[in-house]
């Protein structure tokens, strides 16, 4: 429907709007009212009813046998004879629609001084010059054919905007013209053209589609669907199934694709060579479908090889726009707060006598930052509210730091221990698994909407007594806190009930009093973990939730589910605070940095992207993977994010950057859990070809390059070095691996569900 | 379970096949056996469905027969109701928009366990005890201290009463020790009648009646324990077993919004 185009939050729709200039006067003058304030990719959408109510007024001043405003608004509009004497139904010129492209044409250059302005209605954005269906520097010579041009989309965003865009029997020449086309032309920019097909060949698709042409439709599809890549082959059987107008209104994905533009990166000189090609007289329609649908975003340089663009694309709506990646990320982590260490470690136990206290200066800094400088790169201590630290917290954090000092380092030559949790009996309901920081409990969500906790060392699992009990204890005495639990119902499995749908997503509190869980039946519960009971239901996605986090502070939370959007809760507020809204597809995987200021969320559509929490925008968009992402992970110095997909390849990225540095390759099946070691020095994926990899993490982020030029255009060439990078494979029994954990030594914790096939 | 173990093509079912031929089509290569089954069934009881619905609209229409544009609408008013689909982009970037707008709430220190207002926990009882019949002895030699009353309908701020509770009110009450004691002082809670449960006595009861307690570790710091005392000491341990936890505040029912629009974002 009206559709308004708007690709993202960040991204201004003023940019690159191709085929959408402002509307001609006449136009905008009987346009319904809510049309002209709206930005200007409205009139394509907005113009069939333009024309519409253009032909009903011109119907209507002839009844009223006013001829003369009758003429002059036709003059105007520049409307056919022959389409106003008939009916005023779109796409009636339907059948005559190439001649009448053509004969509009011939009107529009002889009357080349029309009101349309030469002044191409998409300038005015700098940056990267977008495809504005203006002539942006052509000479004189061809300024006739420029302004033609001009006013071509002019005329036709008039005559329809998705509804027809060209005699449907024709579809299948344009297509083939433009192979043969790119087939011919230059190696050097063939890659880059080739680009081209499989955007075009979609929206040419679905446009059939919707102007209910079902036997060209799939003619069309038959003819050219062998020719794309293969990995959008997923894509094109979904597509396949798609042969009536009908079947579309129910595919959010397909619809959001239609009205969202597919963005792709040229070089100008490719670029110039396919405008060139494209004005040509009998090649119109293609570039009226270019400018409407695609966002071409020019960069001057060379062209780019096929390796290069392999590398990233495969996302559903094209690459990323360069000004999407730009704005600056706070990647670096919080200070953490100055804790004394207080006296005794068991270690020194026969070397002090009496703990001696004040002897041992109280550590500071082992956590974090040695410096007292704040860190460029890391955000404002308070620039999201973040809960302060109880004394619980502190304790915690000391065990934390004396954990550390035990941590054993990991390296090439030092590769870490496995400890895999395999789950007998689950029948594949295993769904969800989390271990808490410290690793003493796990978490397990399965698809008969239970959750079960599990304590992994020997201390057993205790629920706070019934209030009965705990009137008879000693409230006075030291350890009320081990009194108040009760002793009589441990047990090392508790199990959760509540949930009316598999549970999908399961995340520990750091402090690890809270569980969340989140399910098919679209609510994120929040789970007590003293008394083993559910306390609030978090409502809001209405549709299957397919992760939730807890922030590494704890208080927020995230979730992610299938009516793609992702939503930052607080644990006490009702309602979430922030909605990241901008994916086409569902968001599988949601992850906060380490720092609590961003969350990353990957989505089906093949992006991942990030997310601000202070102000909900989307300040990254990473695009390479050639299916949904089921995996995302940090580095521990907030750097870096690795992301795994279906397509059994790790992808890494430098968040600061926002560009790919690198690419892990040996799973053969998705990779559905990926962590980091606790000092960032190897990264563990576990995939469901029932495999942990291990590859190393320091030499694949050493020497990043980042000139000017990488930075500038996005261009990575990435080294092919997944070979070296591999440390160790390790098959475990027809277990797929569903979860990684490092425990604060850097012993590895796996876990999964047995499956034998 | 995977293909391997699909029953041979030729042994099916005509429409058996048909939902193999199906699912192959689109991309669906292993799956098990009884997939097709649960196929088969949504597609007929789809089709009946509508088929249902298409009659109804034929015949309101006063026609002959069913026609392809009942069906048509019959279709389409079964998508707006059971298969719903997510809502479409603009209306989510717009509300994301309007929601990302609000600056972060502060966050309160100190405040025990951040949750939500009760109304959104479910944190309530979600049941309630009933009633008994009147016992016949009464409560005529019963000693009892200044307790807390707790009635549903009266607030009467008398004095302390010993010995026979009044008819109106029933107090049962468990000790529960706290630094916060109460047995110096009466207090009279509201409750509204539908939530009161009542308890197990033996004393002449003519309202429900509810313990007040709350859970110290649960809640936090900040809850106030109401102690009361008990009436009859043989009814100590079997009252106590009927303690309802509480809070003291302003406790509305469990109530589940079960919103279904997108009012509730």
């Amino acid at each position: 429907d009206a559709a308004l185009a708007t690709v993202g939050g960040a991204s201004s729709s003023a940019g690159g709007d191709g085929g959408t200039p402002k509307p001609s006067v006449a136009v905008s003058a009987v346009a319904p009212a809510g049309a002209a304030p709206v930005p200007a990719a409205a009139p394509d959408a907005g113009a069939p009813h333009d024309r519409q109510t253009l032909l009903a007024v011109l119907q209507f001043l002839r009844q009223s046998n006013l001829r003369e405003a009758e003429e002059a608004l036709r003059r105007e509009a520049r409307l056919l004879e022959e389409a106003v004497a008939g009916s005023g139904a779109p796409g009636e010129a339907d059948g005559a629609g190439g001649e009448a492209a053509s004969v509009l044409l011939s009107r529009v250059t002889a009357s080349v001084p029309g009101p349309a302005a030469p002044d191409p209605p998409g300038t005015g954005p700098s940056g990267p010059a977008a495809v504005s269906g203006s002539a942006t520097g052509p000479a004189a010579p061809g300024k006739v054919g420029s302004v033609a041009v001009e006013d071509q989309p002019d005329v036709s965003a008039v005559l329809s905007a998705y509804n027809q865009q060209g005699d449907p029997t024709m579809y299948e020449e344009y297509y083939s013209g433009l192979k043969h086309f790119i087939e011919c032309s230059l190696d050097c920019h063939r890659a880059e053209l080739s680009q081209l097909f499989y955007p075009l060949f979609v929206h040419m698709y679905l446009e059939l589609v919707y102007n209910q042409h079902e036997n060209e439709a799939k003619s069309f599809f038959e003819k050219f669907h062998g020719d794309q890549e293969c990995y959008y082959q997923d894509d094109l059987r979904v597509l396949s199934s798609l042969t009536k107008k009908e079947h579309m209104k129910g595919n959010e994905t397909m619809l959001d694709f239609r009205t969202s533009k597919f963005v792709l990166r040229i070089s100008r000189d490719s670029y110039q060579l396919l405008k060139r090609h494209l004005q040509e007289k009998q090649n119109n329609q293609i570039w009226n479908i270019v400018q409407e649908h695609l966002y071409i975003d020019i960069f001057d340089g060379m062209p780019r090889s096929k390796q290069q663009i392999d590398a990233m694309v495969g996302s559903l709506a094209g690459e990323a726009k360069r000004e999407a990646n730009k704005s600056k990320v706070f990647f670096g982590l919080l200070k953490e707060p100055e804790i004394e260490v207080p006296l005794d470690d068991e270690d020194e136990e026969g070397e002090n006598e009496e703990g001696k206290p004040k002897k041992k200066k109280p550590r500071k800094d082992s956590i974090g930052s040695k410096s007292k400088k704040q860190d460029p790169n890391a955000p404002p201590q308070n620039r999201i509210p973040l809960p302060e630290l109880k004394d619980s917290d502190k304790l915690d954090k000391i065990m934390n730091m004396k954990e550390t000092t035990k941590r054993v380092r990991l390296g090439p030559d030092c590769l870490p221990s496995i400890c895999f949790y395999t789950f007998l009996n689950a029948y594949q309901g295993l769904t969800a698994v989390d271990v808490t920081d410290d690793s003493s409990l796990i978490a397990g969500g399965f698809a008969d909407s239970t959750v079960r906790v599990w304590s992994v060392t020997p201390k057993k699992l205790r629920s706070v007594k019934q209030a009965a009990d705990l009137s008879l204890i000693d409230k006075e005495s030291d350890d009320v806190l081990e009194r108040i639990m009760d002793e009589k119902t441990a047990s090392e499995l508790k199990i959760l009930y509540g949930h009316s749908g598999p549970v999908y997503g399961a995340s520990f509190s750091p402090d690890r009093n809270y569980l969340l869980s989140s399910s098919e039946d679209g609510t994120v519960r929040l789970w007590s973990l003293q008394t083993f009971t559910c306390l609030v239901g978090y409502k809001g996605h209405n549709y299957p939730v397919w992760d939730t986090q807890f922030s590494p502070y704890g208080y927020y939370f995230v979730s992610g589910g299938h009516d793609r959007v992702a939503r930052l809760w607080a644990t006490d507020h009702y309602q979430p605070l922030r909605i990241f809204a901008g994916h086409l597809a569902d968001v599988n995987c949601t992850r906060f940095h380490p720092n609590s200021n961003y969350v990353a969320t990957g989505s089906a559509d093949r992006t991942v992207r990030l997310w601000d929490v202070l102000n909900g925008n989307c300040v990254r968009i990473f695009t390479g993977h050639k299916g949904p992402i089921h995996s995302l992970t940090f580095s521990p110095n907030g750097r870096f994010l690795a992301t795994g997909a279906t397509d059994g390849r790790v992808l890494l990225w430098d968040i600061g950057h926002g560009l790919m540095v690198g690419e892990l390759k040996g799973h053969t099946d998705t990779v559905c859990s990926l962590r980091f070691s606790r000092d960032g020095e190897i990264l563990a994926s576990g995939s469901m070809d029932n495999t942990v990899r291990l590859w190393d993490a320091v030499k694949a982020f050493e020497d990043l390059e980042t000139d000017d030029f990488t930075t500038a255009t996005g261009h990575i060439n990435l080294p092919e070095n997944s070979q070296e990078l591999l440390l160790g494979t390790y098959m475990t029994k027809s277990t797929p691996v569903v979860h990684l954990h490092f425990t604060r030594r850097n012993l590895v914790l796996a876990a999964g569900a047995y499956s034998p096939q | 379970m995977e293909s391997g173990k699909m029953a041979s093509p030729k042994s099916m079912p005509k429409d058996a096949q048909m939902m193999a031929q199906i699912l192959k089509d689109m991309g669906i290569t292993e799956y098990e056996p009884r997939v097709i089954n649960q196929m088969l069934e949504f597609a007929f009881r789809y089709v009946t469905t509508i088929l249902d619905d298409a009659k109804i609209y034929s015949s309101h229409a006063k026609k002959a027969t069913v026609d392809a544009d009942d069906v048509r609408l019959a279709i389409q008013c079964r998508a707006d109701q059971s298969f719903t689909s997510p809502p479409p982009r603009d209306f989510l970037l717009d509300i994301a928009r309007q929601r990302n707008q609000t600056p972060l709430p502060l966050i309160k220190p100190y405040s025990g366990p951040r949750l939500p207002p009760d109304r959104y926990c479910l944190t309530a009882p979600n049941y309630r005890l009933k009633s008994l019949q009147k016992k016949a002895s009464t409560s005529a030699g019963r000693i009892t201290v200044p307790r807390l009353s707790v009635g549903s309908v009266t607030s009467r701020p008398s004095t302390p009463t010993l010995g026979t509770p009044t008819p109106q009110t029933v107090s049962v009450s468990t000790k529960v020790g706290t630094p916060v004691s109460l047995t110096g002082q009466r207090f009279t809670v509201q409750m509204p009648t539908s939530q009161s449960p009542a308890v197990k006595a033996s004393i002449p009861a003519t309202s429900a009646v509810q313990n007040v307690l709350i859970n110290p570790s649960l809640i936090g710091s900040k809850n106030i324990l109401i102690t009361t005392n008990m009436v009859s000491s043989q009814n100590t341990a079997s009252e106590s077993s009927n303690t309802s936890k509480r809070k003291r505040e302003d406790d509305d029912d469990d109530d589940d919004d079960d919103d279904d629009d997108y009012d509730n974002l």
